[in-house]
């Protein structure tokens, strides 16, 4: 709730109740919600041409018109004292409306006022009011109020003031978090640093962005005092002279509506009390979703199925662990054409080999590990090619053979383990966890002795085996992340840039301990990253991504020599080498394309200082180098050298 | 240490909040037009000796706190009186000793009458509490996990729909629809069952507990469902949830192992700030289904004025909900690995 999805600059304050307003046209719940209000609304205002009866005229009614049932004479029945329930039932509206909207508008002013000193004065204000805002919010609203309506006269204003007075707390608290929150815009600080008076950035620019936080909580301040008031009225405390839904529902109760049968004195006020809150509570549904949009979506559900194909048979390298041809992804969301993420990439890898998968981000090496891996979020579908391992196509698994790979086949690091590890699980039980899914006959006396094992090859001391994950520090998450990778003994592991967000030192301890244990363990490792110092020291074979394409694969040597992709050299060139220390660094102008918008020939060819008219028209192919057979990029200019 | 800091702030917070509502139900007892004593006083019809014998039983013959012998800011009175002989000190003494005064309708003391009624809503309370965060949860974490499918709007629809509700017209129409098919038509037990053996008592009581406890469970699994939902929804888009589908886990495992525990926790507040709105609808409730508990208690309070129960329930509900609260808060810090270090 604290943060607003506006992000713009310096506000003309109309401007963003209007945008407020224009999206909440599109929300249909919200305009349900809406329309039920406006109906009720209007039968409020209307009352006196739309009931067929005067509210008053309950004298000169006989024994025999009480709790009469519906008829054409009184669409609702009579009730009680043999009054028309219909004309109570829209006579009754004016009372909740009126309790419902002035109520809520004393606890907006006084919520919102004092949770906009709160956030803005900060200091002794504030600690005051959230003190005073925790007492209020620990005690029971309702039977306070009762408690002081019963005291008093249980006149309408009286009513009014009570429910309105007690019922602030959670709108000052939500106004001071998004006080806090627009407090350090920079629009404000600019408006501070200028000289502007106090009130002035009160109103003219704390205010318009609270404003639509403040409209979502009216609405449900608004339902909880209809609910308030109606509840009071029919514990027995209303005017006795204006009649409210509450109210003829403690005398229907109270008065035999039970034992005689009468479901329509019941059924009429509790219907209109429904009406309006389940109204209000759609609208607030609506406007939040408005505030707040969220996808909706989550790791969990079921990904897209794989688009049918034939089986291919793999090559007969029996070198290779890990085979990846022509794979390609598609995004896929409702309205818009799919997104081509990825397009007919391949690699392969063999034991022992560490493979550097390198480009801007947002070139899809991250959609690719997670493709092959089949974890992709859930727009995401593999619409093309095949992944070998193990002599099965992982393309072809059903979910429970996939999870069999996992892990036990394929680990991986993730980019900022901050995240990757549950929060409210110990490390050593989270690695335990892996080992007992998918080595169910490892001894359990063991198991302990086995992460000891683990953690101590990353170099965590087993003393902090058993601490939660915010005990570590940055690096030691991360190494204890490549524990937990290993835990299962994989042929291959994914590091997906496991060293940004880390500094320097642990950068390089990461990266040593990586090679270290692909050395000792003889593991294949796919390293992802932009660093290519990194790469350069640490990698066997080079594969450049861009915009979702192979721009070059070749061995590490190749790349950094005799790079022929324009990207690759420039990729070099943005890229200091110590041997040539006076070689000037350049950077590449613009940035990767983007899925909705890719270019219709060469992707890089936008950014390609060698582009010609062919590169705008046609996207090359892979063409194979001259003369070396592991060296593959996608450029007219290789074709034509050819 | 810290984290004995920690309760010791939290328990010290609670005992202020208390005491702020002793003081605003004396005051507020005492500024209205409701104190019992005063009300008597000016009946009319009482001779004046009569009036003074009621002023003195009530101890409204002394001042009401130090400099001020009655409520009137502007007259100020004796400043020094001693302060154990005035009317807050003597309220707060008597709270002390569990004394609240008599009942006006019944004139049996009030703590009595509060204390047996109090189980009874604890019953009430507890049973609905638990179907309805066990329902609530069930299906929250249904529509969480099968987001954006026709089971999710479903269950999205229902717990708005629910939610929207007044607990006690909910309850009448319940009341009326089971008073026609069998159900008992209120109070807790049917009349001279106390002559047969426990068992039969006990299943009386919970026949009587079916309908209340409905209510009470459909108005309160909505917001329950609503609140697991959306926290399961955030929980599951988290990365470990990620790293637990790659590590190839199920479905169900990661649901169990990895996600639960995360999302329920946001739950443990709610739940506690919830008690305050569970009491307003205990109100209701008992109101409706004639259920011998606090909230009957209230109830029968207003429309009787029977100002001294009405006064002690409100102090007893008030004190129990923070000590919930504090029990709430106390729960989620010791659930919650990441708040113990702070």
């Amino acid at each position: 709730m604290t943060e607003l999805a506006l992000k713009t600059a310096a506000p003309p304050a109309s401007s963003y109740m209007l945008d407020f307003w224009r999206k909440l046209n599109k929300n249909r719940m919200g305009l349900v919600g809406l329309g039920m209000l406006v109906v009720i609304t209007l039968v409020a205002i209307f009352a006196p041409a739309i009931s067929p009866y005067d509210p008053s005229s309950t004298s000169g009614v006989g024994a025999s018109d009480i709790y009469q049932p519906p008829s054409a004479e009184h669409l609702f029945g009579t009730d009680d004292a043999g009054t028309d329930v219909f004309t109570n039932f829209i006579y009754g509206s004016r009372v909740s409306l009126t309790v419902g909207f002035f109520a809520a508008f004393i606890s907006i002013a006084v919520g919102g006022a004092l949770g906009i000193i709160a956030g803005f004065f900060g200091g002794r204000w504030e600690n005051f009011i959230m003190r005073l805002t925790d007492v209020m919010l620990v005690i029971p609203d309702l039977p306070l109020i009762v408690v002081i309506v019963a005291l008093t006269k249980p006149g309408l204003l009286n009513i009014i003031f009570v429910i309105g007075l007690i019922g602030w707390t959670t709108t000052a608290r939500v106004v001071r978090s998004q006080t806090l929150a627009v407090k350090s815009r920079k629009f404000v600080l600019r408006a501070r640093a200028i000289g502007a008076g106090r009130g002035h950035i009160i109103w003219r620019h704390i205010l318009p962005l609270v404003m639509p936080i403040l409209v979502v909580q009216a609405v449900l301040v608004v339902s909880l005092a209809v609910l308030n008031e109606s509840t009071l009225a029919f514990l027995g405390l209303s005017d006795p002279t204006k009649v409210s839904w509450g109210q003829m529902l403690n005398y229907a109760f109270g008065r035999g509506a039970m034992s005689t049968g009468a479901w329509w004195a019941l059924v009429a006020p509790g219907f209109g009390i429904v009406w309006v809150v389940l109204g209000l509570t759609l609208l607030g549904q609506g406007l939040e979703q408005v505030l707040n949009p969220r996808l909706d979506t989550h790791h969990l559900m079921p990904g897209r199925p794989n688009v049918k194909k034939e089986a291919e048979v793999r090559s007969d390298n029996a070198k290779l662990v890990l085979e990846v041809r022509n794979l390609s992804v598609d995004y896929i969301s409702e309205g818009k054409p799919p997104a081509h993420a990825i397009e007919n990439v391949g690699f392969t890898l063999k034991q022992g080999e560490l493979l550097g998968l390198v480009g801007e981000s947002g070139c899809g090496k991250t959609t690719l590990m997670l493709g092959l891996l089949r974890l992709l979020p859930q727009a995401g579908q593999v619409v093309n090619g095949s992944v070998f391992f193990g002599g099965k196509d992982l393309t072809m698994l059903s979910e429970e053979e996939m999870n069999t790979i996992r892990w036990s086949g394929i680990s991986i690091i993730f980019q900022g383990a901050m995240n990757a590890l549950n929060p409210v699980r110990t490390v050593s039980d989270q690695i335990g966890e892996a080992i007992t899914k998918h080595m169910p006959s490892f001894p359990k006396e063991k198991l302990q002795g086995r992460i000891t094992e683990l953690l101590d090859l990353v170099g965590i001391a087993s003393d902090h085996k058993d601490s939660f994950p915010h005990q570590y520090s940055g690096g030691m998450r991360q190494r204890a992340m490549i524990a937990m990778a290993l835990a299962c003994n994989p042929q291959v592991v994914i590091a997906d840039e496991p060293t940004t967000a880390l500094d320097v030192m642990v950068q390089a301890q990461i990266l040593e301990l990586l090679s270290e244990l692909r050395r000792k363990l003889g593991l294949a490792v796919i390293f992802v990253t932009h660093d290519l110092g990194v790469v350069a020291e640490m990698c066997d074979r080079v594969l450049v991504m861009y915009g979702g394409v192979t721009a070059e694969y070749a061995n590490v040597d190749t790349v950094y020599n005799d790079a022929r992709h324009p990207y690759t050299q420039e990729l070099l060139k943005a890229f200091p080498d110590l041997t040539k220390p006076k070689k000037k660094l350049s950077s590449i102008p613009g940035y990767p394309p983007r899925l909705d918008a890719l270019p219709p020939g060469c992707r890089f060819a936008p950014r390609c200082p060698a582009a010609f008219e062919r590169c705008q028209i046609e996207q090359p192919a892979i063409h194979a180098v001259a003369g070396d057979s592991n060296h593959v990029a996608s450029c007219h200019l290789v074709e034509a050298t050819k | 240490m810290d984290r004995f800091q920690n309760l010791l702030r939290r328990i010290g917070w609670a005992v202020l909040t208390i005491a702020f509502v002793i003081v605003l139900n004396f005051f507020l007892f005492r500024i209205l037009p409701g104190d019992p004593a005063r009300a008597g006083v000016h009946d009319p019809r009482l001779k004046k000796d009569a009036v003074e014998a009621i002023r003195v039983r009530f101890g409204l013959d002394k001042p009401v706190i130090n400099c001020f012998d009655s409520l009137n800011p502007i007259k100020v009175g004796n400043c020094g009186v001693n302060p154990l002989d005035t009317q807050f000190f003597i309220y707060v003494k008597n709270l002390f000793i569990g004394e609240m005064g008599f009942s006006y309708h019944t004139n049996r003391p009030v703590t009595d009458i509060l204390v047996e009624r109090l189980w009874n809503t604890v019953l009430l309370i507890g049973a609905g509490q638990i179907l309805s965060v066990i329902i609530g949860v069930l299906f929250g974490i249904l529509a969480a996990w099968k987001a954006r499918t026709s089971i999710d709007y479903s269950a999205l629809t229902i717990s708005l729909l629910v939610w929207s509700l007044p607990t006690f017209w909910l309850g009448i129409i319940l009341l009326f629809w089971g008073s026609a098919n069998g159900f008992p038509i209120g109070g807790k037990a049917t009349p001279g069952m106390s002559s047969m053996p426990l068992s039969v008592r006990w299943g009386d009581i919970a026949q009587h507990m079916i309908l209340p406890t409905i209510t009470y469970t459909l108005v309160y699994m909505g917001e329950y469902m609503l609140i697991m939902r959306s926290s399961l929804l955030d929980v599951l888009s988290e990365d470990y949830i990620l790293t637990a589908k790659a590590k190839g886990l199920s479905v169900f495992q990661i649901l169990r192992d990895h996600a639960l525990k995360n999302a329920m926790l946001p739950l443990v507040t709610v739940i506690a700030i919830n008690l305050g709105f569970t009491v307003a609808g205990a109100i209701q409730i008992e109101s409706v289904f004639s259920w011998p508990g606090l909230g009957g208690a209230i109830f029968e309070a207003v429309n009787r004025r029977d100002f001294p129960v009405l006064q002690g329930a409100f102090l007893l509900i008030a004190v129990a909900v923070i000590a919930a609260n504090l029990i709430a808060d106390l729960t989620y810090t010791y659930l919650d690995p990441r708040v113990k270090m702070e």
